[in-house]
């Protein structure tokens, strides 16, 4: 795990702190930390509908997430969401 | 026949294997494969460290797979205004500069604007087919390189390469 700083909504540390004071178990930061791996699986999912639906190509998809094609793939493939987004779907 | 792939095929076809081999292997003998310099970047030199990035670097090593570069941009401008990768817009105009190339590519808005820029442009299950058509590989060995891929594809894409090759039978 990599420490950094960042700026934080003043909003979000309240938050953080009030679910800390109602004694939720867990540290600010780890909030902080979970809060930040949501939007990065947020942006991953906004970004994949639009290459699903084909307004972005796969080798834009991944600059935008500051990802290589194959760190993309890792990860959709850890999502189980198909890698190429030429649809064929078999009619049932 | 010249065929010039994308990155996304390129890593599926260094990646996957048919008994024991890369899929790359059963195309490498059977036409000209040619990358862009970032493509090769992306796949070979970025993806060094995994298992795919080495299989593609020692056949670019070997002149299995050929760099090519590229004799200026044709379409820099139609490009500018969709959302393409570098790779993808290079293989393109790499495409545009090479005697009846086929482009490779298994992503939508890059196949859509080849296509639109009169490019003759194949997905890889589709190339895999052809070559089991032009009895290049067997139909056997074409299905078992299609069940390989089948994780990158939508299921109707892989039920059609299927069919095609059960027809051949």
């Amino acid at each position: 795990m990599v420490k950094v700083i960042v700026s934080v909504k003043e909003e979000i540390i309240k938050a953080a702190e009030r679910r800390k004071a109602k004694g939720l178990d867990e540290e600010i930061s780890q909030f902080l930390a979970e809060l930040i791996d949501l939007g990065f699986e947020h942006r991953l999912l906004q970004l994949y509908k639009r290459f699903e639906s084909g307004e972005i190509s796969l080798e834009f998809f991944a600059m935008e997430m500051g990802l290589n094609i194959r760190g993309l793939y890792a990860i959709l493939e850890e999502f189980g969401l198909p890698t190429s987004n030429i649809k064929a779907q078999i009619s049932v | 026949m010249n065929v010039i792939f994308d990155a996304g095929p390129l890593i599926t076809a260094c990646k996957f294997k048919v008994q024991g081999k890369p899929i790359i292997d059963y195309l490498s003998d059977k036409c000209r494969i040619m990358i862009a310099e970032s493509v090769e970047e992306e796949v070979a030199i970025l993806g060094a460290r995994y298992a795919d990035g080495i299989v593609a670097g020692k056949r670019i090593v070997k002149g299995e797979i050929q760099v090519s570069p590229l004799n200026g941009y044709q379409w820099q401008q139609i490009m500018a205004n969709y959302a393409l990768g570098k790779g993808e817009k290079d293989s393109m105009e790499l495409c545009g500069q090479t005697d009846s190339g086929i482009l490779i590519t298994d992503d939508y808005l890059a196949f859509i604007v080849a296509v639109r820029l009169g490019l003759k442009t194949r997905m890889m299950p589709d190339l895999i087919v052809d070559f089991a058509e032009m009895n290049k590989l067997t139909v056997e060995v074409a299905a078992s390189i299609i069940k390989a891929i089948q994780p990158r594809y939508q299921v109707g894409v892989i039920e059609h390469n299927l069919t095609r090759l059960r027809e051949m039978k």
